[in-house]
Formats: C-alpha cells, sequence, structure tokens
C-alpha cells in the first residue's frame, strides 16, 4: 500500500503542503518557516523510505504508483517511477531542501510564507521531474520549477535581481519550448509506428531509437537539438552558461543552494535520460560535439573562476567547470565514466550547495562577497574555517572526500576512448585546485587587515545544523563511495548495454 | 411557420432576447429593481446556459438557416460563461463609473445572442444578422462611458471598422451566391467543391468573407483598431470584447474553411492563413512588449493569440478543430480574468492604465494580484495552467497535420510574449509599492470574477479531460 503511493507523497506532498501553508494568515512568519522545515524533514524522511524500498539489482523503474490516466485523448497518463539513476537525485532533492530552509532562517525576513510556498512549490517540481515517465508530466513539472525561481531569485534577490529573474525564465524556455515541439513530434511518431497516442517514456524507448538518422537535418539528430538544447542550456554547458553567473549571484542563498545544487542536475539527468536512451543513434553523433564543449566548459568555467574578485560569483562559474566533468563522463559513455558522472552530480550538489550556503553565511554578517573584504579571518572564525576547509578540498577532489571518487570514476571511464579529453580535464583539476585554494588563502589566511573582520560572530548551531548532514555525506562518499554506486549500477547497465 | 421543435432550438437565445427587454423595463419603471440589473443579467445568463445543456441539439432547424449542433452548444456556453463573467463584474464597474444604467445589460445580451446565431449559422444570411446583431450593441456598449472622450472614441472607431468588416462579409457572400446561387454554407461549399476549385470570382469571395471575419478577430493586417478600442472601451467590455466576437468568428471561419475543404482545395489559402497566423503572433508579441498600458499590452497580446488560433484553424480537421475550440475555451478564462483584475487595478476609466501602477500591488492585493499572475503565466502557455493545454492542442494539431514548423514559429513566439507578460508580474512582486501609490478601489464581484477564472485556468489546466472530451465530440458534427 505504502509502496504504491510513496513516490505520489514525496513528489506531490511539497506542493499540496504548499497549499496549505497559503490558507495561513502572513502575520507569523515563525509557524510559516517551521511548518515549512517539518514539511521538508517529512518528505525526507519518505524519501529515505524509497531509498530503503528500493531494490539495487532491478535495472528498471520501481516504486511506480499506480498508473492514472490524465488526459487519455491523448494518451497522456499520471506515471511515476525511481530507478537507480533518479534515486539518488531525489534524494538529494529532498535533503537540500530543509538546509534551505535552515540557511534561510533568518536572512529570508520579508514574505516568508511567500518564500516558502515558492519552495515548496519549487521541490514538486524538481522531485517530478526527476521520476516522471510520462513526457508530457516530465514537460509540465519541468516548467513547474520555472515559476517558483523566477519569483525566489526576482522577489528575495540582490541588486540586479530582477534582470537576473526575467534573464532565467527567457533562457529556460528558449530551450524548453523547442523541446515541447520535439515531445509532440515524437508522440506523433509513437502514433505512426504503432497507432497508439502515447507520450509515455517506456513506450518511447521503444519507437524514438526507429527515428531515422542521417545527418544533422535527419529527425533524429533535430529532436536531439531539441531536447539537447533545453538540457544543454541547464546544466549549463558553454556556450550556454550566461545566465548562470547572474541567477546564482542574485539569488538569495537558499536560491543558490537549490540552483546549483539541483536544478542544474535536471540538465545532465536528461541529457542521459532522454537524448542518451531515446535517441541513440544521434548520441552518437553528437558525443565529439558534446566532449569538446564539456572540456572547453572545465577550464574556461576555471578560468573565469580564477579571476573573480565575489565569492559567489567564483563559485557560480565553479559550477560550470564541475559540469563539465559531469557531461564528460555522460559522453564517454563507459559503465564507470556514467556512474561516476552520477555520483558528480550528487556531489556537486553537496559541495557547491554547501559552499553558497557557506558564502551566505558570511555575507549575512558582513554584507560583502568581495574576497579584498577579507583576510586573515580563520583565528577570528574557527569552525567556519574549518567548515569551509572541508568543503573547499571536497570541491577540489582531494582523494578520501567525495569529489575524488567522482572525477576519478569519470577520468579512468573516459580514459579508453577519449584520452585527450581526460587530458584537458586533468588539467581543468589543476586549475580547479588553483582557484579554489586562491580564494582560501585570501580569505582565510593573509593578515587580518579590515577591522571590521576582528568580532566577526562564528556560525551559530543552526548554521552548524544545516552543515553538518552535508559534511557526513562528502566523507561517506569519500571513504566507502559503494553504499550509494551500487543501486544505480544496474540501471546504468541496463541503459548503456541494451 | 416555425415549429415547435425550431422555437426550442433556440430557446437560449429567446431567454437572453426577452430577459434584454425585460431589463429595458425595469430600467424605466421599477428603480428600486434597478440596482439589481447586474445579479438578474447573471441569474439569465445562468438559466440560458442551463437551457442549453438541458435541451437536444437537434441539428438543422429554421429551414436550415442555423444549425445547432454541438459546435454551436459548446461555443454557446462559452460565450455565456464569457457574458456571465463580464456581467458579474459590471455592476461595481458601472457604479464607480457612475455610468449605472440598465441598458448596459440589454445590450450585452442582445451581443452575446448575436455571437450565438453567428456560431450556430450555416447560412450567410444568419451569419451576417448574426454579426451585425453582436456588433451594434458593442458599438454602443464601447461608448457606454460618455463623458469619457477615449471610450466614445474607442465606439467610434470600433463602428467604423466593424461596417467596414460588415461591407467585406456581405460583399463576398455576394459573389459567392453569384457562384453558387445558394446562401447555404455547406451547399456553398459542396458546389465549389464540385466545380474542382475555386474559380477566380469564388476565391475573390472567400477571401472577402475571411477578410470581414479576420477583421472581427484582429488579425494582421486588419488589427489597427484592438489597441484603441480595448483602451478606451469600459474594461467588462472589453473583456468581452476580447474573447465573444472571436469566438464566434473563430467557429464562423472554421465552418467555412471546414465546409469548402480549403485546406486541400487551395494551397493559397494554406500560404495566405500561415503568413496571417505568423505575422500576427509575431507583430502583436512584439509590439505589445513596448506598450505600457496594460490593456493596450492585452491588446496586442490578444493579436499574438488569434494568429496561435489560426494555425489550429489552418491545421483543420477533426484534429485543428477540436484545438480551436479547447483553445477558445483558455483563452476566454483566463482574458476575462486578466480584465477583471485590470478592472480592480485602476482608479478611473478616465485615466490610462499604465503597467507602472501595479507596483508592489503583489503583496498589497495578494488574491487578486495572484489572480492576475495566474492568468497570465497562462496566458504565456506556462503549465500546469489552461493556457498552456490550449497551446498543447494547437501545437500538437500542427505538428500531426504536418505543419512542425509553424509550431516552431507559434512557441518561438510564445517565448516572445513570455516576457511582456513577466514584467507586470515582476512589476507587481518585486518593485516596492510606491509612496504615492495609487488607490484602487475593492470591489468584491470584481474580485470574485478574477479569481473564478483564475482558478478555473488551474483547475482545468490540470484536468483538462472534460474540455477537451467535450470539443472533441463537438466537431465530430462538424467535420464532414
Amino acid at each position: 500500500m505504502l509502496n504504491d503511493h510513496l513516490l505520489s507523497l514525496v513528489t506531490l506532498g511539497p506542493a499540496a503542503f504548499a497549499l496549505l501553508l497559503a490558507l495561513l494568515p502572513a502575520r507569523h512568519p515563525r509557524v510559516h518557516r517551521w511548518s515549512a522545515l517539518l514539511a521538508s524533514l517529512v518528505v525526507f524522511a519518505l524519501s529515505c523510505l524509497i531509498w530503503v524500498r528500493f531494490d539495487p539489482n532491478h535495472p528498471g523503474f520501481q516504486l511506480e504508483p499506480p498508473r492514472v490516466d490524465w488526459i487519455p485523448q491523448f494518451g497522456i497518463s499520471y506515471h511515476l517511477g525511481v530507478d537507480g539513476i533518479s534515486l539518488l537525485l531525489v534524494l538529494l532533492t529532498t535533503l537540500l531542501i530543509p538546509i534551505v530552509i535552515l540557511a534561510s532562517w533568518t536572512s529570508i525576513d520579508e514574505h516568508v510564507k511567500g518564500f516558502h510556498i515558492c519552495l515548496l512549490l519549487l521541490t514538486t517540481g524538481m522531485i517530478g521531474a526527476f521520476v516522471a515517465l510520462d513526457l508530457f508530466l516530465f514537460y509540465v513539472f519541468w516548467e513547474l520549477m520555472l515559476i517558483p525561481m523566477y519569483f525566489i531569485i526576482g522577489v528575495w534577490g540582490g541588486q540586479r535581481r530582477i534582470y537576473a529573474a526575467v534573464k532565467f525564465v527567457l533562457f529556460t524556455m528558449v530551450g524548453s519550448l523547442l523541446m515541447l515541439v520535439a515531445i509532440l513530434y515524437l508522440g506523433w511518431f509513437h502514433h505512426q509506428q504503432t497507432g497508439v497516442w502515447s507520450y509515455g517514456y517506456l513506450d518511447f524507448t521503444s519507437s524514438a531509437p526507429l527515428l531515422e538518422m542521417a545527418g544533422l537535418w535527419s529527425p533524429q539528430a533535430l529532436v536531439f537539438l531539441a531536447f539537447g538544447l533545453a538540457f544543454a542550456i541547464k546544466v549549463p554547458m558553454f556556450p550556454f552558461h550566461t545566465w548562470l553567473p547572474d541567477a546564482h549571484v542574485e539569488a538569495p542563498t537558499g536560491g543558490s543552494i537549490i540552483l546549483a545544487g539541483v536544478l542544474l542536475k535536471l540538465g545532465t539527468y536528461g541529457f542521459l535520460r532522454f537524448n542518451r536512451a531515446l535517441l541513440p543513434d544521434a548520441w552518437d553523433f553528437f558525443v565529439p560535439a558534446i566532449l569538446v564543449l564539456a572540456v572547453i566548459g572545465i577550464l574556461y568555467g576555471a578560468w573565469v573562476a580564477l579571476v573573480q574578485p565575489d565569492i559567489k560569483k567564483l563559485v557560480a562559474y565553479s559550477s560550470v567547470s564541475h559540469l563539465g566533468f559531469v557531461m564528460l563522463g555522460l559522453a564517454a559513455g563507459t559503465v564507470a565514466s556514467t556512474q561516476g558522472a552520477i555520483l558528480q552530480m550528487v556531489n556537486h550538489g553537496l559541495s557547491t550547495g554547501a559552499l553558497f550556503l557557506l558564502v551566505g553565511v558570511i555575507y549575512e554578517r558582513r554584507h560583502t562577497r568581495l574576497i579584498a573584504e577579507y583576510g586573515g579571518i580563520a583565528g577570528v572564525v574557527p569552525v567556519y574555517t574549518g567548515v569551509f576547509l572541508l568543503v573547499t578540498l571536497s570541491s577540489i577532489g582531494l582523494p578520501g572526500l567525495n569529489g575524488f571518487v567522482g572525477e576519478f570514476l569519470i577520468l579512468a571511464g573516459a580514459w579508453s576512448g577519449h584520452p585527450w579529453a581526460v587530458v584537458g580535464a586533468g588539467l581543468g583539476i589543476i586549475f580547479g585546485a588553483v582557484y579554489m585554494l586562491w580564494m582560501f588563502q585570501r580569505v582565510f589566511w593573509n593578515p587580518l587587515d579590515n577591522e571590521e573582520n576582528k568580532d566577526l560572530r562564528d556560525m551559530n548551531p543552526r548554521e552548524l545544523l544545516a552543515m553538518v548532514p552535508i559534511l557526513v555525506l562528502i566523507v561517506w562518499i569519500g571513504v566507502y563511495p559503494t553504499t550509494f554506486l551500487a543501486p544505480m549500477e544496474a540501471a546504468v547497465r541496463a541503459l548503456l548495454v541494451p | 411557420m416555425p415549429t415547435h421543435n425550431d422555437l426550442i432550438a433556440v430557446a437560449p437565445e429567446i431567454i437572453l432576447t426577452v430577459a434584454a427587454g425585460v431589463l429595458l423595463l425595469i430600467e424605466a419603471f421599477l428603480p428600486r429593481v434597478r440596482r439589481y440589473a447586474s445579479e438578474l443579467s447573471a441569474l439569465v445568463v445562468l438559466t440560458a446556459a442551463y437551457a442549453r445543456i438541458r435541451l437536444d441539439l437537434p441539428g438543422d432547424v429554421w429551414g436550415g438557416m442555423l444549425h445547432i449542433d454541438r459546435v454551436a452548444s459548446f461555443v454557446d456556453l462559452y460565450i455565456l460563461a464569457a457574458v456571465f463573467l463580464s456581467v458579474w463584474m459590471a455592476g461595481a464597474f458601472l457604479r464607480r463609473s457612475d455610468a449605472d444604467h440598465g441598458e448596459f445589460y440589454s445590450l450585452l445580451l442582445l451581443a452575446a445572442v448575436g455571437a450565438m446565431v453567428m456560431a450556430s449559422s450555416v447560412d450567410a444570411l444568419t451569419l451576417f444578422l448574426g454579426l451585425e446583431l453582436l456588433s451594434i450593441p458593442l458599438y454602443a456598449l464601447n461608448a457606454f462611458l460618455r463623458r469619457v472622450p477615449i471610450s466614445v472614441e474607442a465606439g467610434l472607431k470600433y463602428f467604423i471598422v466593424g461596417a467596414f468588416a460588415s461591407a467585406f462579409l456581405v460583399y463576398g457572400f455576394a459573389l459567392l451566391y453569384g457562384e453558387a446561387a445558394t446562401t447555404n454554407l455547406v451547399t456553398m461549399g459542396a458546389r465549389v467543391v464540385e466545380a474542382g476549385g475555386l474559380s477566380p470570382l469564388a476565391a475573390i469571395g472567400v477571401a472577402m468573407v475571411i477578410g470581414g471575419l479576420a477583421f472581427k478577430l484582429a488579425l494582421f493586417p486588419v488589427h489597427g483598431w484592438a489597441p484603441d478600442v480595448y483602451q478606451g472601451g469600459p474594461t467588462p467590455v472589453t473583456a468581452f470584447l476580447s474573447v465573444v466576437p472571436k469566438g464566434a468568428a473563430l467557429v464562423a471561419l472554421l465552418r467555412i474553411v471546414d465546409g469548402m475543404d480549403l485546406l486541400r482545395l487551395s494551397h493559397e489559402w494554406v500560404v495566405a492563413a500561415s503568413v496571417v497566423a505568423v505575422a500576427s503572433m509575431t507583430l502583436g508579441n512584439v509590439v505589445a512588449i513596448v506598450q505600457r498600458d496594460i490593456k493596450r499590452m492585452l491588446a496586442y497580446s490578444g493579436i499574438a493569440h488569434m494568429g496561435y488560433a489560426m494555425l489550429a484553424i489552418i491545421v483543420a480537421g477533426a484534429e485543428g478543430g477540436a484545438a480551436v475550440l479547447v483553445y477558445l475555451a483558455a483563452y476566454t478564462l483566463m482574458n476575462i480574468g486578466a480584465f477583471a483584475a485590470v478592472a480592480l487595478f485602476s482608479e478611473s476609466e478616465s485615466e490610462p492604465h499604465p503597467i507602472s501602477d501595479l507596483a508592489g500591488q503583489g503583496w498589497r492585493r495578494p488574491i487578486v494580484a495572484l489572480a492576475l499572475t495566474i492568468c497570465l503565466f497562462s496566458l504565456a502557455g506556462v503549465p500546469p495552467f489552461f493556457g498552456f493545454t490550449g497551446k498543447f492542442v494547437v501545437f500538437r494539431a500542427a505538428v500531426n497535420g504536418g505543419f512542425v514548423w509553424l509550431a516552431v514559429i507559434g512557441v518561438a513566439n510564445s517565448l516572445i510574449s513570455a516576457f511582456y507578460y513577466l514584467r507586470v508580474v515582476y512589476v507587481m512582486y518585486m518593485q516596492p509599492e510606491p509612496r504615492r501609490a495609487p488607490a484602487f478601489g475593492r470591489a468584491f464581484s470584481i474580485s470574485w470574477v478574477a479569481a473564478l477564472s483564475a482558478v478555473g485556468v488551474v483547475v482545468l489546466g490540470l484536468f483538462p479531460t472534460p474540455v477537451l472530451t467535450a470539443a472533441q465530440a463537438a466537431i465530430l458534427n462538424l467535420v464532414r
């Protein structure tokens, strides 16, 4: 019974709770904070239950709620399912939401009710996009993320928030609308092939690969490009990344954590779930291009991060670089590199989410994120320094921490097929270490010469509480990644070796 | 002599017409009842809708002048929904504008009868009759605030353009009558098809008829009246005007295009209609971006939306036809909701409605602002709102009909439109309320209309099946 509805609860629960929250009066922000936190913890607990009930040896979709006809005229149904690929991403999402609420506890002090409603709606959109098994449903969830994120950036963001919010929406819509045409086309093609109207993912896995693939202007390649553009913007791959620094920097801390932690993963997840699985011939055709763009992204993101004067912007550009690794792992297409890529999605969500959280902590105290404003604060805020150091090391891939495992699997898996890409990416790791450590040095070491920094407060228990789960996972994945690699292995194998 | 059957078939129209007369009498002789004219008309509209739902749909009545089928019934119901929402918000609006005269409701109900006749007519004569009955009350309604110069200007403009449109339509029908020797549209279509294609004379006739309808739809290149009329007319009238004549005209267009099977008969039609559709979408959306007045912005957005609807008209057939009906339903609901919110967010009708006035209203008037936000996102075609369903069925019809490129242009236009719809949203929520914020009145009934439309947009967006089923069943009656 519970198995039947577990996934629906986790997916739709947050939206239902957002409606409840909407009915509460806006006068008591504490009520909204606490109840949203409680709801997100319940959702997290339920998603852990998904993990417990999940059978790692079964490659297909599991825990599917009973399929409900939604728009039977078009063969559209409400159909969810989780497999090894989406499992970890769902868990990452549900883990980050309570952390975001904690991180926004004091920094969001206006329109608190609205913020938490947006956040919970966003949660439904994100989880739904990961588990939807009907492309129409997927599209609805995908777009559902847009409006709450628009508000989160635009209402609670920084100085140039409106510019950033509009840019975010327009960039995302450019991709997603063409994806809609591609989905419609796939539905039409499925009807041509089978005589049945459907937008079901499992139906498309048999029909979509039959699309004609002969060069760039053939149907399969065009459908691939339509999906690919939507996901490439979301990832973001070079050269579609220009919305990211604006959105990340202008968003409030919580928004940045969600953006970096989950939203970007939807792009890489989409590549794997749709482009790779549904359009294998076009995928082979485009792999070289993806590899090139991935390596450019790795190096370009790192170089630009190196010269940023603003910590948050530096972290934002580092995302471009890290997501390049994920794309490299997916494009290389071996089991190891793909597993590494999925793990790296989680790693990036954890470490970059943590970095944004930490930047938010210090920003709340000093209202500046400029590296030059700091220096030598290690002695003033020892706990903060320690946490920041651990996250930094995780981000640059120190062995024993999570980043290393992901990057190693990606590079090792890609070596046999694409050694030049691995060399390029290896350089990126070095640059990554340079910009992160250099930033760390300028902020925490160096002489303490700014008077205002002398009485910085260290992290308070709430902020620490938000960090602890991330720190535990950073070490856990680094030391014993099997816990996380095992559930995805069967699904990845089934996807890559049909 | 009309038979019993004929009278029953048009019972909803009769109810509305009688009510229109009674309202005039009330206005003159029962000053105490006239305060409730808005509520009374709303009740009448509900009765008419109930009659439409419960009564049989006999098909050809009045000797083949009207064809009461499921299409007619679908469109009637949507017209009645639009009228219901319009009259409901009109009460508070007219009191506020100091123009509380019962004639308003009579005229509105008569216009609705015209639209309903138009939607069910399969004869050139009744089509024209319906068009005139729809248009003439609207000329007066647009100029209803006679002390407000732009309202009078709107009425005059609409009159002149409307006269042109009628002339086009009549002239086109005259040419077609000369060719086919019948005023019945079905027979006319059949004879044209029998003749093996459109003769030059018939082609001109068809073009003029479609041109006349295009005026009502405000399609490119005959869209110029829309912004001025929308801006000047009383907002409840604008809400009505922006959906009802368009619905009636689209259905008439659908009957003609489908009756003559223009898709297969004439390549020129496809080309011309594609150009009109693309130009309407693009022009409407691009020009809407630079509008400062929200009513003008919605006027240009309306031009663009009729461009989307044209996509489905081009595809025609069962799929295109159903898409037109669904799109109409979605467009009606979200547009009326948006105009209701606009009516609330305005100080007086003689002033323009600048978007910048809405700054900060998102937090001051959360319910109305949320309703407007939902309607605008829906107009932009963002799921899970009803407007997305409308766009989905239209683009789906285009893709399935082999017009993938039109669907691509359509989605590109959705993107452009998102820009200006979002601007209103960010002004409401993300710009601080100015120190001297305009004092917007509160009107319970108008708020209700906005909220009800927004709820409808959400609920039908999540569960569109009933509307889709109704539209698909309806269209089977129409397609040959």
